[in-house]
């Protein structure tokens, strides 16, 4: 009897992780027919990771609120280049540009995000595709932007951001020009693997001490994190472990901010707001019964998802060192949407380690696909198409099994 | 009516614009080919003519001096190198003196003068007229040789696997063309009234000479007369010429017709404001917008000289090409699936018809019917399994269907590259993979719908094979309709708790409606294809469903009713503006692409605004 109630529930599990363990199985091939050694794939995971993270990150608010993934992120992304272009234009270099380009991304996808929380309000239960078309059409008011009011109407001095001869803004953006932020956070403190993980694992157990001190947390939840991180430097010394990683060098900075959002999204989870968007998040009708602004609390989620969409794509282009101006932020929504798939969330539950697990898997794959589709098939082109299929791919699937088990409830209601 | 008081001021005042413009327009219209006209360009020709030929003094100038100078030089006994020299520094002073001066100021025209120009044009414009037919002839003559040529070299360009250019016109190579003796004739007598011009104008400019009077010909050729001149391409030419800015009567004449259509814009726009309740109340905000817009950009073709006629033609044509992809969306929305934004997946089976048919090399009408009947019975029987997909997905269709058709799409990217075809037409001869966009010929179904029975009234060409098409599918649609499964299809969009009460197979009648939207799906890629020339394969049919969806939503349809008129009102509205808006924007702002910008604001304007009418539920 207790063996069978194992089984059912090991069957749910795998049921429940239907994707993620698909995407595991399909990362190993993949990692199997690439043919490339693990640790040039451990250092572009890692690159990938520090520049991707945050954006997925993003995500996680406005699920918790009910609204689904946010494809409006996109614009967030523009609002982020809209700050990086003046920025260069103002000739603020390094770390001081990339700052005031992260404090003039507040304002600006914050306004934006507000104007998308009320848009979203009229189209309740509809979010999702509305957040995607809303994504198109501001696209195109960005273009009008870029193309005919910066560089004619407002007129542009920094050398290479207008092209003469053809209207608006270059194609591309140089950030590793003296006027630019390249590697302006990844430049800060770059170390090789051993000693990120060092440090990392030092930070986690003290942040572990510190909570059972001041008794926010039990002894055990504290002890397993200090054993799970004495673990993880025990196996790094193991020479094969270190081979895996040796090529990879880990931007402090950017990994602790990353944390620093996580610990933010797991802090106003626990304020009255993030309870609020529990709430709302569950039932608009209790909600609303309850007391609570839903309008007003689902626009914040998505000013705040806006914002840290913005911040995320700053440093994503700062890694990349450039960005394609009228073409960066447009799949912004999408990579971020199927990665936070990947990893297990649904568009009604996400947690930050679903967004980094999702984002590890799917830029893993990402990475092999094409090197693996060429000797598989001998085409790079169909790795290429292939792994935009999977990003559109599960996100349809996802959406499918949502909309499948919300009808199931309702008819079992019936 | 409004009854806001400034609004009505408003209007007034526009109205009383709009009266005075017409007056004035009506008053300078006639003058274009009237005394009054003549007599203005006649001036402007002269002033223009002294002008160029001032040009002609200075060098008759720098001829005369050039010509002492060698003397002296070759007097002094100078080398050859001095004699260049010296020759060279005459001609630099000489300019540099004359640089500034106008002759032609303070020049008065002889009557003998004004009688030779006349003689002149009068002689180059009948020499114009015998080309241009002569040269029409030997066009029509070589045409069909010119077009056999093109498709030769579009054979050889495919089989050494090169991409075939897009550009279709015929051009015929004129290599081979010879004036006609009526035109040599003619000739002459140009010939001759341009010397007896010349010697009016030695009498006003003694210092001329006959060299430069040579050198002028071709200049004040292309001043005087071009072919198809008007008043206003003769206004502008010598107005640019001149350098000076147009004479307020000139100003009045050259654009009077403008005028008019300015006043009959403030027109519309006055009874914008008065009607304005009216028209948002019966029509929606939307449609008014782009249908005022629609109207306003008529006027603009027409005030920039673009010719209407031809847009509004390329508008009917490019109408009938979307006409069908648009109609897809009418049986999904009568079933209740909302905006078939999957529908790709019927835009997919019907390339692979045309695939087929390429492959297989059906010819003419019999490949097209087939690549209709193939990419149908594809369409039919993924549009099963879609629709079994969408019946357990009730009220969620929207966002999924979008991903599913992105899905599609791209897993087909795929299948592109893999699948088995054999033909240098379809694929790339190195390398793997089908074409991204595979160029249509005669001998595939190219323009057969377009080119069948079209006809010409004036600049405008009538597709009709195309027009009947869209009509017989509109007339399928319509019919279906008022069929008893129509009806009943119908009642479960509207409402499925009623339908399901009343014994109506809920389920079974949305996966009619859906195979139904799928199979006009894979016809109309085919009719689109028709009539561009290319199919288009791997990421271009994703985003044509968001078109498709906007249009019918710019016709007037909602997510949940939809009418045959709203297909045929939303099409022509969103094309023409779209066709309408690029001539007038790159008059505007020269090479700019703000015409696809403005595909991409209304086409997802529009259907943010269909959401937010049919998600706005209650504050909870």
């Amino acid at each position: 009897m207790h063996d069978l109630r194992k089984k059912i529930n090991l069957a749910e599990v795998l049921r429940a992780n239907a994707v993620t363990i698909m995407f595991v199985i399909l990362c190993i091939v993949g990692l199997a027919f690439s043919g490339q050694t693990v640790s040039y794939v451990m250092y572009e995971l890692f690159s990938r990771l520090s520049r991707n993270a945050f954006i997925v990150l993003a995500l996680i608010l406005p699920i918790v609120a009910g609204m689904g993934i946010n494809f409006a992120i996109t614009i967030g992304a523009m609002a982020a280049q809209i700050s990086a272009l003046w920025v260069i234009e103002w000739g603020i270099s390094g770390l001081p540009g990339f700052l005031t380009a992260m404090l003039m991304t507040v304002p600006i996808a914050g306004f934006f995000g507000y104007l998308i929380g009320n848009l979203l309000n009229k189209m309740k239960g509809q979010e999702m595709i509305g957040g995607l078309i809303l994504g198109y059409f501001a696209n195109g008011l960005y273009q009008l932007l870029f193309l005919f009011i910066f560089g004619n109407l407002i007129p542009l001095k920094a050398p290479g951001l207008v092209i003469k001869g053809s209207t608006g803004v270059a194609n591309t953006i140089d950030l590793s020009t003296d006027r630019g932020f390249k590697y302006a956070l990844d430049g800060l403190v770059r170390v090789d693997f051993g000693t990120g993980l060092y440090i990392f694992c030092a930070l986690f157990v003290v942040y572990a001490l510190v909570q059972l001190v001041l008794k926010r947390s039990s002894k055990k939840q504290s002890l397993t994190t200090v054993a799970v991180c004495a673990g993880v430097c025990l196996v790094y010394q193991i020479p094969f472990v270190a081979q895996m990683f040796s090529m990879v060098t880990v931007p402090v900075v950017t990994f602790l901010v990353v944390v620093l959002l996580c610990l933010f999204n797991n802090a106003l989870m626990k304020t009255r707001l993030g309870q609020q968007f529990r709430a709302v998040g569950q039932s608009r009708t209790v909600a609303n019964v309850s007391g609570i602004n839903v309008d007003r609390v689902r626009i914040i989620a998505i000013m705040i998802s806006t914002v840290l969409a913005g911040w995320g794509q700053l440093i994503f282009v700062q890694n990349m060192g450039s960005f394609q101006t009228y073409g960066a932020h447009e799949q912004v929504g999408l990579y971020a949407g199927a990665a936070i798939l990947v990893g297990g969330a649904s568009i009604r539950k996400a947690t930050n380690g679903q967004a980094l697990l999702g984002c590890i898997l799917f830029h893993l794959l990402f990475i092999v696909a094409p090197s693996a589709g060429k000797n598989l098939f001998g085409d790079a082109a169909i790795g290429e198409y292939f792994r935009v299929f999977i990003s559109y791919g599960v996100i349809a699937l996802a959406l499918v099994m949502h909309a499948w088990s919300g009808v199931q409830a309702k008819k079992k209601k019936d | 009516m409004t009854t806001n008081k400034t609004r009505r001021i408003i209007a007034a005042v526009l109205c009383l614009a709009c009266v005075v413009l017409l007056v004035l327009g009506a008053v300078n219209l006639p003058k274009k080919n009237n005394a009054s006209g003549d007599a203005i360009l006649g001036d402007l020709r002269v002033r223009t003519l002294l002008n160029a030929t001032g040009d002609g003094v200075v060098e008759s100038y720098v001829n005369i001096a050039k010509k002492e100078a060698q003397a002296k030089a070759k007097a002094e006994g100078g080398g050859m190198s001095a004699i260049r020299d010296a020759v060279k520094k005459a001609e630099e002073d000489t300019r540099a003196k004359y640089e500034n001066a106008e002759f032609s100021q303070g020049v008065v025209a002889t009557p003998e003068l004004l009688t030779a120009i006349d003689n002149y044009t009068a002689a180059l414009a009948a020499h114009g007229a015998l080309e241009e037919a002569a040269k029409q002839a030997y066009i029509d003559a070589h045409y069909e040789e010119a077009k056999a040529k093109m498709e030769a070299e579009r054979e050889a360009l495919l089989a050494a696997g090169k991409d075939v250019p897009e550009e279709e016109t015929v051009e015929v190579d004129m290599s081979g063309f010879v004036p006609t003796q009526e035109m040599l004739d003619a000739e002459a007598v140009v010939d001759g009234a341009y010397i007896g011009m010349g010697e009016a104008l030695k009498v006003i400019y003694p210092v001329l000479d006959d060299e430069a009077l040579a050198s002028l010909q071709e200049t004040i050729d292309a001043i005087v007369y071009q072919p198809g001149d008007s008043f206003d391409t003769q206004y502008d030419r010598y107005l640019e010429q001149l350098g000076t800015k147009s004479s307020s009567g000139g100003y009045l004449i050259r654009h009077s017709d403008d005028l008019i259509y300015t006043a009959l814009a403030l027109l519309v726009v006055a009874a914008l404001t008065v009607f304005y309740e009216v028209l948002v109340a019966k029509l929606g905000i939307p449609r008014v917008i782009i249908g005022v817009f629609f109207i306003l950009l008529c006027f603009m073709t027409l005030w920039y000289d673009l010719s209407l006629s031809t847009l509004l033609s390329n508008t009917v044509v490019r109408m009938g090409m979307n006409a069908v992809m648009v109609l897809a969306m009418v049986p999904g929305i009568q079933c209740g699936i909302s905006l078939n934004l999957g529908l790709p997946i019927g835009l997919v089976a019907g390339l692979i018809g045309g695939l087929l048919t390429i492959e297989l090399g059906i010819p003419g009408w019999g490949g097209f019917l087939f690549a209709i009947v193939v990419g149908s019975v594809i369409a039919a029987v993924c549009g099963y399994l879609y629709a079994l997909m969408l019946n357990r997905l009730k009220g969620e269709e929207m966002s999924v269907t979008t991903y599913v058709g992105f899905s599609i799409v791209s897993l087909m990217c795929i299948a592109w590259l893999v699948l088995p075809f054999q033909s240098l037409k379809l694929r790339w001869p190195l390398g793997t993979g089908l074409r991204n966009t595979i160029g249509l010929d005669s001998t595939n179904f190219k323009h057969i719908l377009n080119n069948f029975l079209a006809f010409k009234i004036g600049g405008f060409e009538v597709p009709t094979g195309l027009l009947l098409f869209v009509a017989l599918c509109c007339g399928i649609v319509w019919l279906f309709s008022r069929s008893k499964t129509g009806i009943a299809m119908q009642a479960v969009g509207n409402n499925p708790r009623f339908a399901q009460a009343s014994g109506i197979d809920v389920d079974k009648m949305r996966i009619v409606g859906t195979v139904f939207s799928t199979v006009l799906g894979a016809v109309s890629i085919l009719v689109y294809s028709q009539s561009y020339g290319f199919m288009q394969l791997y990421t271009a049919p994703r985003q044509m469903a968001f078109v498709a969806a906007s249009a019918i939503l710019i016709g007037g349809a909602s997510t949940t009713r939809c009418k045959i008129s709203h297909v045929l009102i939303g099409t022509f509205l969103f094309q023409g503006v779209l066709t309408l808006g690029m001539p007038v924007a790159n008059v505007l702002v020269p090479g700019s692409t703000i015409s696809e910008t403005l595909r991409i604001l209304i086409s997802n304007g529009i259907i943010l605004y269909a959401l937010t009418k049919s998600g706005g539920d209650s504050r909870a």
